[in-house]
């Protein structure tokens, strides 16, 4: 009997649960999570699926006996992560009126999986190389330099494959364990830019090779690397995403310059879990690769996704991972893939929702929370874990500070909110609001200590006051700068970019 | 909704930093409704309504309960529907759980009395230690959980107890009094 998950885990009940509360919980969270309460809501529709299965096995005597026995026993024994969730305050006060509520959602490895896991992960690596005309010249040979030393880098149980494309697509090196590097460095240097971006050309290629090597041993992964504008199969690159993402291969985008469309590549990369990096100068691509590279190594469990079942009254209305990799999030559908979860680094993300005027007075739930994941080397597929978050409605005053974590995170993500902001009054003509924000923006990252980024903010004010509009390399400074605040791990590498692209 | 006090901004209840400016939404000291209009008063000209008051609630009156412990407090521990009660001195670190023949781990406050097998409380539940005049409570890695008014604690997270607070063992539930 195959069972993928824990289903005294999926109902909330203990081991030693009896017939009685088996059926009470089920009923419960049937209650909460049917379909016909969740309409659109693929998140719920996924745990609803769970908790059946579960219900189904453990009021089944043979198949729950079976569990007990078999199963189950070494399930208890095994936790490969856990889920925490603190809300930003245990008791809300039943007001007439919308209230807000945040979510700080954290995935930890267990413990035992840092010490055990002193084995790397080897990765299926494709590089999808943007070469249009505009990549000609110095930015060419130090993308193909980077490249070179990626493969130099690698192990011989590694696997590389090189796409590249412009109006269409060539393979340069087709999935390969990286034994002859010689030769895979020749091949990596014959590289010539010309002609235009059409990225879903260079992406099928590329998610073609490594789907070739995709397996549960290794960890895959498409690096993007483009310094232009894609038009037209925007929707199709997005739909191979969603491909990719089933078959447990996360799309990073890397965007070099400032000439990129920054909302396509942000998209691109969350619906496979992965993230967009701004790199201002070629100079930095091999420090990206080597993060990348590095990051996938440390990697324990792959394709990790969170669902989010809110209650049928509360709506979910932002998620942003906080680290690692700092990204806004896809909630459209409430199943989220994370791409990966490292050994050593915890998985943390905000969620923020809304709480319906007039609740009750009462303990109730507000959201349950599943994350999956695969943990490497086939040890385990679809581990789960759960958490069901409840809070009080109350008439009775809390003065309980928020948690610490929730404020500080909170503190920056409002700060890429105002960029967010700035931009949008921008787009609809509102100079004087955007400058307003930007103004605003530049206030508190002063107050903040980030003086540099506070004098870029400055600047962009003042120049959108003048010519309504940000300059390109403003923009994305500003955008991917407050987004890497986020995280200070993160931000580490994201500022000493920063101040190497703007050595003279 | 709660007026940013510098920008005026209107932010939703439970939002922590302005939509607008960016800075920190100080909760009033109490945060009923009247104070949120009297910051608004302050900031906006037009007289505004509340539209609702809540129970009374004067400013001094103790919520939550102090989280001080004298130095020779005692802990009142009220359980279920309040027939049964249990008085704990408070020392450096007590384990609570339940007794049991089967294993040698004794808790330090065996909780068998109140019904703690029927109500899944763990051989070792959860650990009230005292950190100078506080009391911090954790769940020691519980099967069914311990609750602190309501949520439920992760693994080895202390969190402060005070006089009032409710905790739950598994299914047990437990009133705390200082006294």
């Amino acid at each position: 009997m195959d069972v993928p998950f824990d289903p005294y885990t999926i109902l909330g009940i203990s081991r030693s649960a009896t017939d009685d509360e088996i059926r009470k919980a089920y009923r419960r969270l049937a209650q909460r999570l049917h379909p016909d309460k969740n309409p659109n809501n693929l998140g719920a529709e996924m745990q609803f699926r769970d908790v059946n299965l579960a219900h189904n096995l453990l009021t089944d005597p043979i198949s729950k006996r079976d569990y007990d026995l078999f199963i189950g026993a070494d399930n208890h024994q095994d936790t490969y992560f856990t889920l925490r969730v603190t809300p930003s305050k245990r008791a809300v006060l039943d007001l007439p009126e919308e209230q807000v509520i945040y979510l700080l959602a954290e995935i930890f490895p267990a413990p035992q999986v840092g010490e055990g896991q002193r084995k790397e992960t080897h990765v299926n690596l494709t590089l999808v190389l943007d070469i249009s005309n505009s990549m000609k010249g110095s930015r060419m040979e130090r993308v193909k330099i980077a490249a070179q030393r990626l493969v130099e880098d690698l192990s011989p149980e590694d696997v590389i494959s090189v796409v590249v494309f412009n109006d269409r697509a060539a393979v340069i090196i087709p999935a390969t364990n990286p034994t002859d590097k010689p030769s895979l460095r020749a091949r990596i240097s014959m590289i010539a830019p010309s002609g235009g971006t059409e990225i879903y050309q260079g992406l099928v290629a590329g998610v073609q090779q490594n789907r070739a090597f995709s397996d549960t041993k290794r960890i895959n992964s498409v690096i993007l690397l483009t310094d232009g504008h894609t038009f037209g199969d925007q929707e199709n690159c997005l739909t191979l995403a969603k491909q990719a993402v089933e078959q447990g291969i996360v799309i990073s985008a890397m965007g070099l310059g400032s000439d990129w469309n920054d909302e396509f590549l942000d998209k691109l990369a969350s619906t496979t879990g992965g993230a967009t990096s701004y790199i201002n100068s070629a100079d930095m691509v091999l420090r990206f690769f080597h993060d990348h590279v590095r990051t996938l190594s440390n990697a324990f469990a792959e394709r990790l996704q969170i669902t989010i079942a809110p209650d049928p009254d509360i709506r979910l209305e932002m998620a942003f991972r906080l680290s690692p990799n700092p990204q806004p999030l896809l909630i459209d559908d409430h199943v989220i893939p994370l791409s990966s979860l490292q050994a050593n680094r915890p998985i943390s993300l905000l969620l923020q929702f809304t709480l319906p005027p007039g609740m009750q007075k009462a303990f109730r739930t507000v959201a349950r929370l599943v994350v999956s994941g695969d943990i490497m080397q086939n040890r385990r597929p679809h581990f789960k874990a759960v958490s069901d978050v409840s809070l009080e409605v109350t008439d009775r005053v809390q003065n309980d500070e928020p948690p610490t974590a929730i404020m500080e995170a909170l503190s920056k993500l409002t700060l890429y909110r105002l960029q967010e902001k700035a931009r949008e009054a921008l787009e609809k003509g509102n100079i004087e609001e955007a400058t307003k924000r930007l103004n605003n923006l530049a206030t508190r990252l002063l107050e903040m200590g980030q003086t540099e980024l506070a004098q870029a903010t400055l600047s962009e004010a003042q120049r959108v006051a003048q010519t309504r509009a940000l300059s390109a390399q403003g923009k994305m400074t500003i955008k991917y700068q407050t987004r890497a605040l986020v995280s200070p791990l993160d931000l580490d590498t994201a500022l000493t970019n920063y101040i190497a692209t703007n050595d003279p | 909704m709660m007026i940013c006090s510098e920008c005026g901004h209107k932010n939703r209840i439970g939002m922590l930093y302005c939509e607008e400016c960016g800075r920190t939404l100080k909760p009033s000291p109490v945060d009923t409704t009247e104070d949120i209009v009297a910051v608004a008063a302050q900031e906006v000209p037009q007289p505004v309504v509340p539209y609702r008051k809540l129970a009374v609630t004067p400013p001094e009156l103790k919520i939550r309960g102090t989280a001080h412990l004298n130095d020779n407090s005692w802990l009142m521990f009220n359980f279920g529907d309040g027939e049964k009660t249990l008085d704990v001195k408070p020392a450096r670190r007590l384990i609570f759980g339940r007794a049991d023949n089967t294993s040698p781990l004794k808790p330090d406050v065996d909780l068998s009395p109140y019904g703690a097998l029927e109500k899944g409380v763990s051989r070792h539940h959860a650990v009230l230690e005292l950190k100078e005049d506080t009391l911090v409570l954790s769940d020691a890695g519980s099967s069914n959980g311990t609750y602190l008014n309501g949520q439920r604690l992760a693994p080895n997270q202390p969190r402060v107890l005070r006089d009032g607070d409710e905790v739950k063992f598994g299914k047990l539930v437990a009133h705390i009094h200082f006294k």
